[in-house]
């Protein structure tokens, strides 16, 4: 079953994916446009799930967010069907004053990195590949303000961009067995901290003293979708004594 | 060993990439439960085989469910889908497998276990040797009181150990599949390899092939999802899988059939068939009415 509609001012799409989720999409390209729908349309859903508690999940992507919910709980409650629930709740948010929602506020984290090769263990060959300096890979990663478009491969994993393009580099074709927890990489157009030890392919720039997730109920992860991020470069000594507090 | 403790699963942390996890066969393990008076969704030991074995310090009331891996007590074999008393100093263990990937231990009460995010289930922590475990007392608002007919526990046996079609609704890359590799998906048999694990099944079968290239924006997927793989091979999606994925995404297993993929074991062969969002959730209703009056 499908159920498009272009409302008046956004295109979304609503869709069912599986029988327990359902798929809200954007057709919107990558942008600093698309991040802030995807943001208003996470907001919606979350106003929807505080009062239905049959919603589950909310997991804002690049161009979708996915509502995860429970069949059962939903029939026990509702007449109708999930996906035109949703819909019709959309349709009835947005009358009203959809453009107006708060995105949230934009405040830039920023987050420092050691660049020394003793971390960044792909700088040189990088350096060698794009045919530039190990100090202007540095400097185009530092300069940019990034997008934080969503987290997954593992918890508090955040895929951030986008990379300038001169300091672009493919992933590795064979991951690392392992990475360091604080490690900064670069895959195509994406950073990315990694937050835990872990198998990896990205190429390694550096790293953070900064705990990127930390199991505690109450902390979790440092990133969520929608955030802003720019990396600043400290030295060693500064890295060393960052870890230590 | 992979044998784990196993719950319904984490909700409402995916956005931040964290897991659902949860049990492989929920039908199992909730049918496990409900057997020894224990909540739907609570904690069980969920066991592969060749599985732990366990000695009891005090009597309790427990029930053994899902694969037959031909369990035994102080040596005497015992019914599977039963709830069966033990005393203290008796021995459960598992001899052979017979059926089934996962078998689910249920004993009366709550398993004293780590809790992350209210759930005990942990991609990561297996039972050890000689692990000790405490039975807390259920509180008595949580028992589970309805009795199960047993034409209902056959029914739920008999829905996952068949071999009947694996339906699936399409997914959003459903459409980019070649029309051979569409019609190759709804008529050929796959076979489950030695790539299954609690993350996914890795399936062998034609390769499949898509009309553009298999890049896509990273977004949600679910248990039960089909990801085409760039060799053209399907994985599908189970407890432990990754939150998001950028491969194509073929459809996703309807959540009642989900327990018959958890059960295959290496090498057995499926087929898949299409189906709706409707159908899906009407059988789906079917049976948690069995078990939720």
């Amino acid at each position: 079953m499908q159920l498009n509609s272009t409302f008046k001012d956004l295109p979304l799409q609503f869709n069912y994916l599986g029988d327990h989720a359902i798929v809200i999409s954007i057709n919107t390209p990558i942008s600093s446009e698309s991040i802030q729908i995807v943001k208003k349309v996470v907001t919606l859903c979350a106003f929807i799930k505080k009062t239905h508690q049959w919603i589950k999940e909310i997991i804002p992507a690049y161009q979708t967010i996915t509502l995860v919910y429970d069949i059962h709980s939903f029939y026990q409650l509702e007449q109708t069907d999930p996906l035109i629930f949703i819909k019709n709740s959309f349709q009835s948010m947005m009358k009203e004053n959809f453009l107006e929602t708060e995105a949230g506020e934009n405040k830039v984290i920023k987050i420092p990195v050691c660049y020394d090769e003793i971390f960044g263990i792909d700088l040189a060959s990088m350096a060698t590949l794009k045919n530039i300096t190990k100090e202007e890979i540095i400097e185009s990663h530092t300069h940019e303000i990034y997008n934080v478009f969503c987290l997954g491969f593992m918890p508090g994993f955040a895929y951030m961009g986008n990379v300038n393009e001169k300091i672009q580099v493919a992933r590795h074709l064979a991951p690392r067995p392992k990475v360091f927890a604080g490690s900064v990489g670069i895959a195509g157009v994406q950073t990315g901290i990694y937050p835990t030890n872990s198998p990896g392919g990205w190429q390694i720039i550096g790293r953070t003293p900064l705990k990127i997730f930390d199991p505690h109920p109450e902390t979790l992860a440092l990133f969520k979708a929608g955030d802003q991020v720019q990396f600043y470069s400290i030295n060693r000594a500064t890295y060393d004594q960052m870890i230590q507090s | 060993m992979a044998d784990t403790i196993q719950d319904k699963g984490r909700t409402g942390f995916q956005h931040l990439g964290i897991q659902a996890n949860g049990f492989m066969d929920y039908l199992s393990a909730q049918l496990a439960n409900v057997l020894v008076n224990n909540p739907i969704n609570y904690p069980v030991f969920e066991l592969c085989f060749p599985a732990s074995s366990f000695s009891f310090t005090s009597d309790h009331t427990i029930c053994i469910t899902g694969a037959n891996f031909s369990p035994v007590i102080n040596e005497k074999s015992i019914e599977l889908n039963t709830p069966i008393e033990v005393t203290k100093n008796d021995v459960l263990q598992f001899l052979k497998p017979i059926e089934g990937s996962f078998a689910y231990l249920a004993i009366q009460g709550k398993i004293n276990a780590p809790n992350w995010l209210a759930s005990q289930s942990f991609n990561a922590a297996t039972l050890q040797k000689d692990n000790v475990f405490e039975i807390l007392p259920i509180l008595e608002s949580e028992i589970y009181t309805h009795s199960i007919p047993p034409a209902f526990i056959h029914s739920i046996h008999s829905n996952i150990f068949t071999p009947a079609p694996i339906r699936f609704i399409p997914g959003p890359a459903w459409n980019d599949l070649t029309e051979e590799s569409l019609s190759q998906l709804l008529t050929q048999p796959f076979h489950t390899t030695l790539q299954t694990n609690r993350m996914g099944y890795l399936l062998k079968g034609p390769a499949l092939g898509l009309t553009k290239p298999n890049q896509y924006l990273s977004s949600a997927v679910t248990r039960g999802t089909l990801q085409l793989l760039p060799n053209g091979s399907i994985m599908i999606l189970m407890a432990d899988h990754q939150t998001i994925g950028g491969y194509a995404n073929l459809g996703q297993i309807i959540l009642v059939d989900l327990p018959r993929i958890a059960q295959l074991k290496n090498g057995s062969s499926l087929h898949f068939s299409l189906t709706n969002v409707n159908t899906a959730h009407q059988l789906y209703q079917q049976i948690q009415k069995g078990f939720i009056h």
